[in-house]
């Protein structure tokens, strides 16, 4: 990659030409003229609280607002208009696939995953209304996510194959460059994407992409094939912010609980 | 875990639950082969601590605890000490030889696959799903301190906490899930319970990043994220399940201290049960790595809500090659509550009709 070679260079040399200063670290200059965080073999260091702000959890597609499945919660319960997160705007389903997500959203209140506490799976924990923590070392990469307690640890070794499909599905990564590059396989296919039917099967092939513009941001792209129920592949685009509130800290979102009387309410004794 | 087709269990988790609360390592006779390369040998002698051996460090400069831990080699050893042992924490080579030797025969029954028409067949999982010991602990409790390896008296106010369902107290007709205990509403073991060796998913997966160190648990997918900067804790109104950890090293220890704990839900009990902790819990966990796949685990327990006194609780943890964890997902195929549910609610209904056309 001779050019991006080039860029740096020059960057870094405009660096000390502004400045008249080196990275304290004495490590691989930024990219960008700001700094972004780097381990000490120069990767970008992704450690840190992380949330997607927005409304994409509601629904991924463009949407206005609405009002929630109960009217006691006011207000409060409504979903409010968003931008979705999909490039060109819409999910390239089937048309049995698209009658699906129809059927999902009418029955969301028994069939979404999120609603009965299950694990939210990949990319949806990326963009819920949780943060998540991201723990990077030298070698591989975890995420906690808030919700559920769910999480992943994203191998950065040889390429594992996953023994079985699992909620959260088997992570494989690699760099290309300051870009993190995460695929996804052995998914179950039980999970959705939001909380608007739309879904996956355990077809489904994700590349996630992690960049790092700046210090408190990562630019998240996702691209995702599933030949049984998409007429192509298709990318989701985001942009998780840096938690730095003071005391901001990953909390524990436990909502088994939350969810039994919903679940098992109806055996319970009279 | 070692075997992949462990994940089909998740199903079965609560049933599981119960009997890992009462399960020895003597399980039934029902194992199929398991895979010839995964079996665990008795035979390879402790890990010894390497003569050579320097604590490698990250990159960063922390002591590096990375890998996937497990402390199967304890599984089966009580917490409190049997009376006959008095304060002796370890067993004798003797008796040590013949633990080997039973753990030998037991990993032969493993590999049995039939019943004979004379044996009992339990309802708990079969042998070759759990995890074995490939070595004899060395530990005649898990209590190491006090010296009498016993678990310090409880306080008049903890004996009148209710201990729930499948946590050592067994209601044979639940009303509702909420007789059941944490972990088989699959919620949490607690702290202690997520690293105390049971039947399966013993793992504790380490990764470190300059600022924290994060363990990953595989039943009800745990993952403690311990902040190692000097941050000091939430505040005492954010309350959780796994508390609020905060960890440093001294020297190549890394110590943390947990506290912010919701009070009168898990116990120090295997797998969470047991009397319920107080929201005054303090836990002092002590990970030190001592050779390249062995390292002691410690913690004190400080509860002057429960216990007349702190007390310890110590075992080793050790890697072991293949051995990785799995997602649990333990809610998500929790049928085993709608199994104990709509049985009590199938009896209360066969017991009224009785009653019924008694009358």
């Amino acid at each position: 990659m001779p050019n991006r070679w080039r860029t740096r260079i020059l960057l870094s040399a405009s660096f000390v030409v502004l400045f008249t200063a080196v990275p304290a670290s004495g490590q691989t200059p930024a990219r960008t003229a700001s700094q972004i965080p780097r381990m000490p073999d120069g990767k970008p260091n992704f450690t840190g609280l992380w949330e997607a702000l927005g409304t994409a959890y509601w629904d991924i597609q463009d949407h206005s607002a609405h009002a929630g499945p109960f009217f006691q919660l006011g207000a409060t319960g409504a979903e409010p208009a968003g931008q979705g997160i999909v490039e060109g705007g819409e999910i390239p389903y089937t048309p049995a696939a698209a009658a699906k997500q129809k059927e999902n959203l009418k029955n969301r209140l028994k069939l979404d995953p999120e609603i009965k506490c299950d694990m939210p799976g990949i990319p949806r924990a990326n963009y819920m209304p949780f943060p998540f923590q991201i723990v990077q070392s030298q070698r591989d990469i975890a995420f906690a996510y808030e919700y559920a307690t769910s999480n992943r640890v994203v191998n950065m070794g040889k390429f594992k194959e996953g023994a079985v499909d699992t909620w959260m599905g088997t992570s494989n990564g690699h760099w290309e460059g300051d870009t993190l590059v995460v695929d996804v396989s052995g998914l179950n296919g039980n999970s959705w994407f939001d909380r608007s039917g739309d879904f996956q099967t355990e077809n489904i092939h994700i590349v996630e992409r992690f960049t790092l513009p700046d210090a408190d941001h990562i630019n998240y792209e996702a691209t995702i094939e599933d030949k049984t129920i998409y007429t192509r592949p298709w990318k989701i685009g985001t942009v998780f912010y840096r938690r730095k509130e003071k005391g901001a800290q990953l909390n524990e979102f436990k909502c088994v609980e939350y969810a039994e009387e919903l679940i098992y309410g109806d055996l319970k004794k009279k | 875990m070692r075997y992949p087709f462990l994940m089909s269990i998740a199903p079965l988790s609560a049933v599981a639950a119960l009997f890992a609360l009462t399960a020895a390592p003597a399980i039934g006779q029902t194992a199929k082969t398991a895979p010839a390369a995964q079996a665990p040998s008795a035979k390879i002698t402790p890990a010894a601590v390497a003569k050579n051996w320097a604590q490698p460090k990250t990159p960063w400069g922390d002591p590096d605890l990375q890998g996937t831990w497990t402390d199967d080699d304890c599984i089966g050893t009580p917490m409190n000490r049997p009376a006959n042992f008095g304060d002796r924490l370890y067993y004798t080579e003797q008796e040590l030889a013949d633990r080997e030797s039973r753990l030998e025969k037991q990993l032969q029954n493993d590999l049995v696959e039939t019943v004979a028409p004379d044996q009992r067949v339990g309802t708990g999982p079969p042998a070759h799903w759990g995890e074995r010991a490939r070595r004899p602990c060395r530990q005649t409790s898990l209590v190491v301190d006090p010296p009498n390896g016993k678990t310090p008296d409880l306080l008049p106010e903890a004996k009148t906490r209710r201990i729930p369902e499948g946590a050592g107290n067994n209601n044979p007709q639940p009303a509702s899930w909420e007789d059941f205990s944490y972990y088989i509403r699959c919620i949490s073991r607690g702290v202690t319970g997520s690293i105390f060796p049971v039947i399966y998913g013993n793992g504790q997966q380490i990764v470190q990043a300059p600022g924290y160190v994060t363990i990953l648990q595989e039943m009800v997918h745990e993952a403690r994220v311990i902040p190692t900067d000097g941050r000091p804790h939430a505040s005492q109104n954010i309350r959780s399940y796994m508390g609020d950890p905060r960890g440093h090293w001294e020297g190549n220890t890394l110590v943390v201290e947990t506290t912010n704990f919701l009070g009168d839900k898990t116990g120090i009990g295997l797998n969470g049960g047991g009397v319920p902790t107080s929201d005054a819990l303090k836990l002092t966990e002590r990970y030190t790595r001592i050779g390249p796949n062995e390292m002691k685990y410690e913690v004190t327990i400080d509860d002057p809500k429960t216990y007349t006194s702190p007390f310890k609780v110590a075992f080793p943890l050790t890697q072991e090659p293949g051995y990785q964890n799995f997602e649990y997902a333990c809610h998500e195929g929790n049928y085993a509550m709608f199994d104990s549910l709509s049985g009590a609610r199938a009896q209360e209904k066969k017991a009224a009709a009785k009653a019924a056309a008694q009358k």
